[in-house]
């Protein structure tokens, strides 16, 4: 029940998702490239940041002279 | 929109004050000694509330018109939703443009690709990309009367509405909230009905000549002396089309040498007609009566452009109910200025004339005015009537001119018979002539849903534009997708509304248009807010940002505002 739920809470907010961007009145392809761009794009920037946060908070602490 | 942008006009003339506080006036410049003053204190309206009237003395009722302001997360959504609109359409157009996919757009033939174009792609890159996607909720046939409720030719598309298909079945008893149907006169029984069965038998359908010639039946002459008897003028003239009756008038009434002021949102006839005319246009903001003042005051002074000789004549071009703003217009604001400064008046009541007054006059009666003071009144027999058509009303001597020198007298073929016939008989009912109280009845019935519509809406949290008092309701969408949404959720849930979208609006304020009747019954306005509210929490479009008055007296605050 819960995740019928949650499917249903899940699916209205692609709905939204869908509707704010306009996508709704795009054809499935359109919305294929579309989803698949902003996909790559949001995992490009998680990625960069996993690899690069360790150095950039280093470097913030160094800066604050927490550690040496 | 357009109230903050005439405040910041008038701040600027603010400025220009000498120390013993009376303006200087420069060559060039005009001095204030207007009617309406304009405020001197920068206020930035929260919402374009036009609550205050600076001149009350002349309205006898309050008159409350309201246009929320846009919020800001919602324009720009709106604004990002476009955008990923046209980036897909430009990849459209390239596959098409190297037909990688099949272009269903008029193009040349292959011959002819030397030649001068004759499609002019890029105009209609709108149309080809957007409307295209969202094309099925306009033009759905109908095929019953358009009432209260009607019904639907189901279509379906496979092609993504490049083309449709009648699927051979009819979607039944859908509530009609898109019809002009104000008076509920559009009905194939009843006393109307069979008034135009009788003048069908008597006359025929076709009259096979224009007015001029043979095409003047007795008929069309009792109709135009009902109408003068209506509207309270002199005289007046029929029309087979409204369209034609302004974009054929304005150019028999002015011409080179004389101003037109229209209104900034005047309807495409009033233009055409104010073009073709050649005379001099100035555009006024709309419903603002500084900025009318203020055109009116610049050009009595300048005169005309390069010759500065005075313009043979000044008409103010204005409509009664705008109806993609559901606003009415300042009419008694702007008899006093046409009063003051010697202009003629032409109204256009296209959409008020039977649906406003106690009397279902239009505006001058809703405004409790003398219909002598209007120079034309125009308006159509489309909305309120049932019928077809349009008339102008006036003086004699204007009226005598324009059948010798209207276009549409001239050439256009008269009025049919049977939509004559449709008109004397409501029109009779309206003003009570046929000793019935159903003109009456509906009157009421009208202002009773207009009033409980709009006021539902609101306290729902939809925005909503213009005046409490007229039955053109634009309930603001803003975003393209959710045009295309509200109008197929509506039909799944059997109503029928009409959504409008750019060019007939700005381009981020889309609205869904509802028209109410006095066809309408409460239940089935009950039924329409029920979906609307539904639809409207589905799509997420309950945006006013306004506190709503608690409901907690009932039944007594409703009987408090049925009493007007």
């Amino acid at each position: 029940m819960a995740l019928g739920d949650c499917w249903k809470q899940l699916s209205w907010f692609y709905y939204q998702y869908l509707l704010v961007t306009a996508l709704y009145m795009l054809e499935p392809w359109e919305r294929t490239v579309f989803n698949s761009l902003l996909i790559s794009v949001a995992a490009m920037a998680v990625y960069t940041g996993y690899v690069f946060m360790p150095q950039h908070i280093m470097a913030i602490l160094h800066y604050f002279e927490v550690v040496q | 929109m357009t109230e903050s942008s005439a405040n910041k006009l008038l701040n600027g003339d603010a400025c220009h004050r000498t120390a013993n506080g009376r303006k200087a006036s420069k060559n060039g410049f005009v001095k204030n000694h207007c009617l309406f003053q304009q405020p001197h204190k920068y206020r930035r309206p929260r919402e374009k509330n036009q609550n205050v009237t600076h001149n009350s003395s002349l309205y006898k009722k309050p008159f409350s018109e309201s246009f929320e302001e846009t919020p800001l997360l919602v324009a720009v959504l709106t604004y990002m939703g476009y955008g990923i609109l046209t980036i897909f359409g430009y990849l459209r157009d390239f596959l098409r443009h190297w037909n990688i996919e099949k272009c269903h757009v008029a193009r040349e033939r292959d011959e002819q690709k030397d030649f001068v174009p004759l499609y002019q792609d890029f105009e209609n890159f709108y149309t080809r990309n957007l409307y295209m996607r969202i094309r099925d909720n306009w033009n759905r046939p109908i095929c019953s009367v358009p009432g209260a409720k009607m019904d639907l030719v189901e279509r379906v598309s496979h092609d993504y509405n490049w083309t449709f298909e009648h699927t051979g079945k009819v979607v039944k008893d859908v509530i009609n909230m898109g019809s002009y149907n104000y008076l509920g006169f559009a009905e194939n029984t009843g006393t109307c009905a069979d008034a135009a069965i009788e003048a069908t038998q008597a006359y025929g359908v076709g009259v096979g000549s224009t007015r001029c010639e043979m095409g003047n039946l007795d008929i069309h002459e009792e109709m135009e002396q009902l109408v003068a008897r209506f509207l309270g003028v002199e005289s007046s003239m029929a029309f087979g089309m409204g369209f034609a009756t302004n974009s054929m008038n304005i150019p028999a009434l002015t011409g080179k040498g004389c101003l037109i002021l229209s209104d900034e949102l005047n309807h495409a006839s009033l233009v055409l007609g104010a073009r073709l005319s050649a005379s001099t246009i100035r555009v006024f903001k709309h419903n603002n009566m500084q900025s009318l003042e203020k055109l009116l005051r610049d050009a009595i002074v300048h005169g005309q452009p390069r010759t500065h000789r005075p313009w043979k004549k000044i008409l103010i071009v204005v409509e009664g109910i705008y109806s993609m703003e559901g606003s009415i217009v300042r009419l008694p604001e702007i008899i006093a200025l046409k009063k003051r400064y010697k202009a003629y008046l032409y109204l256009d009541e296209a959409h008020s004339i039977g649906a406003l007054g106690p009397n279902g006059r239009g505006v001058v009666d809703y405004f409790g005015l003398d219909p002598k003071d209007v120079d034309i009144m125009m308006g159509t027999f489309t909305k309120s009537f049932g019928a077809a058509g349009g008339y102008i009303g006036g003086k004699k001597e204007l009226i005598d001119y324009l059948r010798r020198h209207s276009h549409s007298a001239l050439y256009a073929t008269s009025m049919s018979p049977p939509v004559a016939q449709q008109i004397i008989t409501s029109m009779k009912i309206i003003m009570g002539e046929d000793g019935t109280t159903l003109g009456a009845d509906r009157l009421r019935q009208l202002s009773e849903n207009t009033t409980y519509f709009r006021r539902k809406l609101r306290e729902m949290g939809f925005i909503i534009y213009g005046n409490d008092d007229s039955p053109v309701v634009p309930m603001m969408l803003y975003m393209p997708a959710k045009i295309g949404a509200f109008g197929r959720e509506m039909l799944k849930r059997n109503i029928g509304t009409v959504v409008v979208g750019f060019p007939a609006t700005p381009i981020i304020e889309s609205r869904a248009r509802f028209c109410v009747s006095a066809a309408h019954t409460r239940e089935t306005l009950n039924t329409a807010l029920e979906a609307i509210s539904e639809v409207g929490d589905l799509l997420q479009l309950k945006y006013s940002r306004r506190e709503q008055p608690l409901p907690s007296l009932g039944w007594m605050s409703e009987e408090s505002l049925l009493q007007d």
